[in-house]
């Protein structure tokens, strides 16, 4: 059974007398411990797929099954809830919170957990350890790079421990290492940690690090997507 | 408890968005110290002029006369007085006042008869300094009261001019009576005689009954007695006496509730539009939040309690220095030798500091919502 069903998904949108359908009837099964990459061009739904994946958004019509759970059927505070601990979302501006230093950044989704302060300070850590930024813990957002920032919004991502990770063009912003640097620690997630990866590019280079890639336009995927058994390193 | 938990996210908003929040906590503080100033002067007037049911107190004062300086008794009639049904003490008092107008800062001498006045106020008041000893051995002894000692700065063994008498502070007393904590008590001839040849004359007679229920028969007993004399009195309890001769003071303070109420307003808007701007800097921030997890009504209580905290330190800091200003500075309004206290103490902080908690979560309330109902999505495409 796959991880993640999207069945005869849609998304509306209404523009003044206009009806926007980013997302039109999609059906995608995503499999547990995937990492997939969404293609296509700007207004293809690649971004209104994630956003509906996460639980930040709702489909129009449709259904979309995350684990057992019909996110469609879900009340707000039950989709923050289910948020809270099934998913990490990873920005391409990294959305970090300005005034927060990057360990308060990345303690945000933990304080919704009812767990001590020592191990919350435990996961913290650990997580900033993971994203390789530990040694910036104590940094605001403006004292970091772009690439040191996008590996703070990773640490954020999975101190949760969220089974699913979305990532919105993670290196759009990015420099050649820096990108390279943030994909080689998501494929170290998807791979040692089993973390299904969904992840919207433009980039065709950062395909590569992905396990599959599917291509989506007009709301729709146009092609099976390239399915790799070696990713670079 | 998760509310709890993010607080410290809270504090840090408000910590790290220092201007915005200094300007905000600053322009509360302000309105807060008007809003408090306002409420001492109106609690002050209610003091002085509230009748209660354990009022025992009449003011006779000459007929037609409406200051110390015009009002001119017989000080015989006290023997009359004293005769009348329900009176359980009367003194004669001579009041004089360094200006008629109203004032912060005027020294309201009373003459009264020594012994009299020992046997009949010393249970009410409290001799903080000095002794009363020294008082009835002296005849240019004053016994002043503790906030106008405070404020003109007066110890026992020190001599003061003022109204073109020179006094000697024998001591200083602490009473609940407003209208004695702004006086300096000094032997009657001895102000009879202070400027002027005045002795057999005084301003007015403080007399007692023996029931708060005699009051008004026992005034108009007296006003009776003497309705036919050359010097007519007119009587009241010493509630409406005050209110009568404060009466300017009376309406300009309750013209003052109206700025009172207009700096609540205004610690309103200035929350309101604090709040405000910091929701929308913050829309991304929020769908953030709310993307990690956070539920909107966390997300919008976290916005009110910012509003809260900001209006508490600075309703702290407006009503705290208005307290301050009050008890240091020692101020009394006073016109006509009565005193108007302004009354600021930790209730009106506490008052205040309601009134600050209340509006802060009104000011965050629409803006919170707001932020709690925004789609997520709809944000970060929007940003």
């Amino acid at each position: 059974m796959a991880m993640i069903e999207c069945r005869e998904l849609t998304r509306e949108y209404h523009k003044a007398d206009q009806v926007i359908r980013p997302l039109d009837g999609l059906n995608l099964d995503v499999p547990r411990g995937d990492f997939l990459a969404l293609m296509g061009p700007s207004g293809s739904g690649k971004t209104t797929l994630l956003n509906l994946i996460a639980g930040i958004d709702s489909p129009t019509r449709g259904s979309l099954t995350v684990e057992g759970s019909d996110l469609a059927q879900m009340s707000r505070n039950g989709l923050a809830a289910w948020r809270s601990t099934h998913v990490g979302y990873v920005f391409q501006l990294y959305n970090l919170v300005p005034v927060l230093t990057a360990y308060e950044n990345v303690e945000l989704p933990m304080l919704l957990q009812k767990i001590s302060r020592r191990q919350r300070h435990e996961r913290v850590s650990l997580a900033l350890e993971r994203a390789g930024i530990a040694d910036r813990a104590d940094h605001y957002p403006r004292q970091l790079s772009g690439g040191q920032e996008q590996r703070v919004a990773i640490a954020r991502a999975i101190v949760t421990d969220p089974p699913i990770l979305v990532a919105d063009e993670p290196t759009g912003d990015l420099d050649k290492a820096s990108a390279h640097t943030a994909m080689t620690l998501l494929q170290q997630l998807n791979q040692d940690l089993g973390k299904t990866i969904i992840m919207v590019t433009h980039d065709p280079q950062t395909t590569e690090y992905a396990k599959h890639t599917l291509h989506l336009d007009k709301g729709q995927l146009v092609e099976a997507g390239v399915e790799r058994e070696e990713v670079p390193a | 408890m998760t509310l709890l938990r993010c607080l410290p996210y809270v504090r840090k908003q408000m910590t790290r968005h220092r201007v915005r929040s200094l300007l905000t906590i600053a322009g509360v503080a302000i309105a807060m110290f008007l809003f408090t100033s306002v409420q001492a002067m109106n609690r002050g007037v209610a003091q002085a002029t509230r009748t209660t049911a354990e009022d025992t107190t009449l003011v006779v004062y000459r007929a037609d006369r409406f200051c110390p300086a015009t009002s001119e008794l017989p000080q015989d009639y006290l023997r009359r007085i004293e005769q009348v049904d329900g009176v359980a003490a009367a003194i004669p008092m001579m009041v004089v006042v360094t200006n008629c107008r109203t004032s912060l800062d005027v020294v309201t001498f009373r003459g009264v008869p020594k012994d009299g006045f020992i046997s009949a106020r010393l249970s009410e008041i409290e001799v903080v300094a000095g002794s009363t000893e020294d008082w009835q051995r002296r005849t240019d002894a004053a016994l002043v009261g503790e906030t106008l000692a405070e404020r003109r700065g007066l110890r026992p063994g020190m001599t003061f001019d003022a109204a073109g008498i020179t006094a000697y502070v024998a001591g200083v007393f602490r009473s609940d009576d407003p209208q004695d904590q702004n006086v300096a008590y000094t032997a009657l001839p001895f102000v009879q005689m202070a400027g002027r040849d005045r002795l057999g004359i005084v301003t007015q007679f403080n007399v007692k009954v023996t029931d708060p229920a005699m009051l008004d028969p026992v005034a108009n007993r007296i006003d009776e007695l003497f309705v036919h004399a050359s010097e007519p009195t007119a009587t009241f309890s010493e509630k409406a006496f005050i209110g009568r001769l404060a009466d300017d003071i009376i309406e300009l303070v309750g013209f003052a509730r109206w700025l009172g109420l207009g700096c609540l307003v205004a610690v309103l808007a200035l929350v309101a539009n604090s709040i405000v701007l910091g929701v929308q800097s913050r829309v991304v921030e929020h769908a953030v939040l709310q993307t990690l997890g956070y539920s909107g009504w966390l997300v919008a209580a976290l916005i009110v309690v910012e509003g809260t905290l900001l209006a508490l330190v600075g309703g702290v800091v407006g009503a705290g220095v208005a307290l301050a200003v009050a008890h240091f500075g020692s101020f009394a309004l006073s016109v006509e030798g009565t005193t108007i206290p302004i009354a600021a103490d930790a209730k009106l902080l506490a008052t205040g500091l309601l009134i600050c908690g209340a509006i802060g979560v009104v000011a965050g309330l629409v803006p919170a919502l707001q932020a709690s109902r925004r789609q997520i999505a709809a944000c970060f495409r929007s940003a």
